[in-house]
């Protein structure tokens, strides 16, 4: 309804504008914080071996909250993540083994790896987008079938990938290890991505599904593309989880789903949809990544370590909407 | 350019018939006036054009040509350009990329080009520069902006797809005077290129200035078209009231004298966000309505009184004693009651059983913490068989309803302890028709025995059918009142749009 007497223009603070367009920027304050953290109670844990250490293991956390991303800036969710990051890891374990395991099987491997990624990503948007199923129930559906499927392709963890697989998922070249390749490379990707008609299309849609309706964007297709792009991503994380673990488990995944969504929410972005970032996502990976070690740098005893990287994620959580509200207010 | 004619168009949502036999002939180079009152269904004639609703019956031909307008897009394809009254606006995209949403220019097949974005966007928002005010640029999110703001936004959005029949679904609403004579400078400019223009606004004084033609739309039916030259402005409200006057007499003839009867609601020299200076009594068992367009103040009035918003100046008091009313909490201790037209915002519990839904007042009231469940259902059920609420049982959830039943639970929940006034806030939103009588006949059976009840309605026929008093509100404050025999669509349409 329309307001005949106009209430007055919001004045603008400049940190909220800071915050309009760049809505990490919290993310990132927390980031620093916990470097710092880490630093005062591992000195070791800021040397170059350690950092490498981080993103070879949390590229596929990181790799995931950006999946989960692109479906949340149209305002979707997608609970299936981690069961395509089961799915596609055993996919591309079963067949390098089948296929011996050389370097153009391997190369083969993955890109049916993707391909699996991508027709996870199609059956979920046509479900949720075209069908007009919601979203929460059914990408909880479709994981189970999905987490069905690992098991079917291999029933037991265990299987080892490939040495060229792990040994250059490990590497280094030119100095610089394998993992810093990827991130360089998923930069340049997710900066294209950023200028692509489809973004500000998907953020159009999450912002008012019914007015961008009204406005002429075709909605269904544009959130099924959501699902594919985080499809995609998925598969991509699996890529990565399987470079780190150097094994299939038809389980690897179960457990990162719900980590993507909480960081796509410390990243900045509205589970609601509209706006957001992909960069605010990495960086909520990230901080759960150095919450995990923090917990152990500080000698967190093993039974404890669950409750109190849970409380850390929920102070994250919190000093986050006290940085954004100190921002509005 | 076009020229586009429509026959016999209609469109029912459920049992709610909002368009039973549209016609509209638009010729290239004119203004075409719209009017008709709040429900008529002039949106919802200009939505089939844009292609947002898909008409039961009737058809379009475009210069002569029958076609299907099959979505928003083909609507656009065939050149044509709507403003929404609600806005189709995406709030957190910036000015610029809304007023270029339909058609993103793109370079490389798929990336947005965002020079020539920009580019676009800033000659449109040129026109508007001096009149746009503070705060208004190409690159500020559109929920930084103000009302009027927001309105110019979509204005440029629809001015940007360049159409040949441009649609504007009451653009004016919450124009100032200066922007609202830029628009029409601009739309005399659009005319003399040739452009079809539909132009909805209540108020007299745009119509009579700008329209070439007006096209009279009552209760869903296109009455008639005259030349703006050929008609005034008494001639017009006559066709949109009709010959009848389906003023019913009054269920119960009203108060006779009001003086005598104590005020339960007394209300002040009330300001606040969208309205000013509002001064009335509510007397037990008296049903007073608010009247006039939409959002004129009549919600902005009640939700501040409830408490819900806030007031800048100004008292109320309820049965005699001045009450702050801080927040909802307060005003439901001191016997105040609001049910919204908005029950998904301001009403049900999302999918909580019926049960939750009808109790949280009562816990409240009394200061519950405890309560015997059987006792407690038992208080719950009486005033849902009173409305002859339709459900299965007291744990179905309340989503699986009718929106008519929903909001009958809602109601429920305030009779189970009675309040003393009960604000009713376009209570009979999307809710049918069997359901209306049932609620008009409850809400006048709580009137006898002694209930002050405040109503307003988007619908003017249940405002002159139920109340027994009206206050007119336009543009925030109360500008006429209308008792007795007074209480007259005419009457009512005349207060409601005359020029503030
Ligand atoms: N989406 C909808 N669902 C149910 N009823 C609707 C819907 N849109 C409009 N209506 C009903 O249709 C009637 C006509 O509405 P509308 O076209 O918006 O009228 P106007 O624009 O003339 O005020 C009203 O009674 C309204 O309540
Ligand atoms: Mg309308």
């Amino acid at each position: 309804m329309q307001q005949i007497i106009s209430t007055p223009a919001m004045n603008t603070s400049p940190l909220k504008s800071v915050l309009q367009r760049f809505p990490f920027v919290p993310a990132l304050i927390i980031l620093i914080a916990l470097v710092a953290l880490n630093g005062f109670f591992q000195p070791r844990s800021l040397s170059f071996g350690s950092i490498t250490g981080l993103f070879s293991t949390y590229l596929a956390l990181m790799l995931l909250a950006v999946a989960q991303t692109y479906v949340v800036f149209s305002g979707d969710i997608d609970l299936s993540v981690g069961s395509i990051v089961s799915l596609v890891n055993v996919v591309i374990i079963v067949l390098m083994e089948k296929w011996g395991g050389g370097g153009l099987t391997v190369i083969a491997a993955c890109l049916v790896g993707i391909l699996t990624g991508l027709a996870c990503g199609v059956a979920n948007g046509i479900m949720i987008a075209g069908l007009r199923l919601q979203a929460i129930v059914a990408t909880f559906a479709t994981s189970i079938f999905f987490t069905g499927l690992a098991l079917y392709v291999l029933p037991v963890a265990g299987t080892p990938a490939p040495e060229a697989y792990w040994m250059t998922y490990g590497g280094t070249y030119f100095g610089i290890p394998f993992v810093f390749y990827v991130v360089a490379a998923v930069a340049i990707v997710l900066g294209v991505l950023a200028r692509m008609r489809l973004t500000t299309q998907m953020l159009a849609v999450g912002d008012d599904a019914m007015a961008a309706f009204q406005t002429g964007l075709p909605v269904t297709l544009i959130r099924i593309k959501g699902y594919v792009l985080c499809g995609l991503f998925s598969a991509l994380a699996a890529l990565c989880i399987t470079g780190d673990t150097a094994s299939g488990d038809p389980l690897v995944g179960g457990k990162m789903t719900l980590y993507s969504v909480a960081a796509v929410v410390l990243g900045g972005s509205a589970l609601s949809g509209g706006a957001g970032t992909v960069t605010g996502s990495l960086i909520g990976a990230l901080i759960i990544g150095l919450i995990n070690s923090l917990v152990f740098f500080v000698g967190t005893p093993s039974e404890w370590q669950n409750l109190v990287q849970g409380l850390a994620i929920l102070t994250a959580l919190m000093a986050g909407i006290l940085v954004s509200r100190g921002a509005r207010a | 350019m076009s020229e586009l004619l429509i026959r016999g168009a209609r469109k029912a949502y459920g049992a709610t018939l909002a368009l039973r036999r549209g016609d509209l002939h638009l010729l290239p180079g004119e203004v075409h006036v719209l009017i008709g009152s709040n429900g008529s269904g002039k949106s919802t004639l200009c939505k089939i054009v844009a292609g947002s609703v898909k008409p039961d019956a009737g058809e379009v031909l475009l210069d002569g040509k029958p076609v299907t307008i099959a979505g928003p897009q083909a609507a656009r394809e065939l050149g044509i350009g709507i403003f929404y009254q609600e806005l189709s606006l995406a709030a957190r995209r910036t000015v610029a990329e809304n007023i270029c949403m339909p058609a993103l220019p793109v370079k490389g097949g798929v990336f947005v080009d965002r020079a020539a974005l920009e580019a676009k966007a800033a000659r449109i928002i040129e026109a508007f520069a001096d009149v746009a005010g503070e705060g208004f640029s190409a690159d500020a999110p559109v929920n930084t902006l103000r009302a009027d703001q927001r309105q110019l936004v979509e204005i440029m959005k629809a001015l940007a797809t360049e159409a040949s029949i441009l649609i504007f679904d009451e653009p004016t609403s919450a124009l100032d005077r200066a922007q609202v004579d830029r628009f029409f400078e601009i739309l005399r400019q659009l005319k003399a290129e040739g452009r079809a223009i539909v132009f909805i606004s209540h108020r007299m004084d745009e119509i009579f200035a700008i329209g070439d033609r007006v096209t009279v739309i009552r209760d869903g039916e296109t009455v008639g078209t005259s030349k703006i030259s050929e008609t005034d402005q008494a001639s017009v409200i006559r066709q949109m009231v009709g010959e009848r006057d389906d003023l019913a007499t009054p269920a119960v003839a009203p108060p006779a004298h009001q003086a005598q009867r104590s005020a339960v609601l007394s209300v002040s020299g009330l300001s606040g966000p969208g309205f000013r200076n509002v001064s009335f009594e509510v007397a037990k068992g008296e049903i007073l309505g608010f009247g006039g367009l939409h959002g004129q103040g009549q919600s902005a009035v009640m939700r501040s009184i409830f408490g819900a918003d806030a007031h800048h100046t100004g008292t109320i008091a309820l049965n005699g004693k001045q009450i702050a009313m801080k927040s909802p909490r307060e005003a439901i201790a001191h016997g105040c009651a609001y049910v919204s037209g908005d029950r998904s915002r301001d009403g049900i519990l999302q999918g909580r059983p019926i049960f939750e839904n009808v109790t949280p007042i009562h816990f409240l009231r009394n200061q519950l913490a405890l309560a015997r469940p059987a006792s407690l259902r038992e208080r719950a059920m009486r005033p849902l068989q009173a409305l002859k609420t339709k459900f299965q049982g007291l744990e179905q959830p309340i989503n699986s309803l009718s929106g008519g039943n929903q909001q009958k639970v809602v109601i429920a929940r305030w009779l189970i302890d009675r309040p003393d006034v009960l604000l009713l806030d376009d209570p009979t939103k999307g809710i049918d028709l069997a359901a209306k009588t049932d609620l008009f006949a409850l809400i006048r059976k709580l009137a006898e025995n002694g209930m002050g009840i405040v109503l307003y309605s988007s619908e003017d026929a249940e405002l002159l059918n139920n109340a027994d008093r009206i206050l007119v509100f336009n543009s925030g404050s109360v500008t006429r009142e209308l008792t007795g025999a007074d209480r007259t669509r005419y009457n009512l349409y005349h207060a409601a749009y005359e020029a503030a």
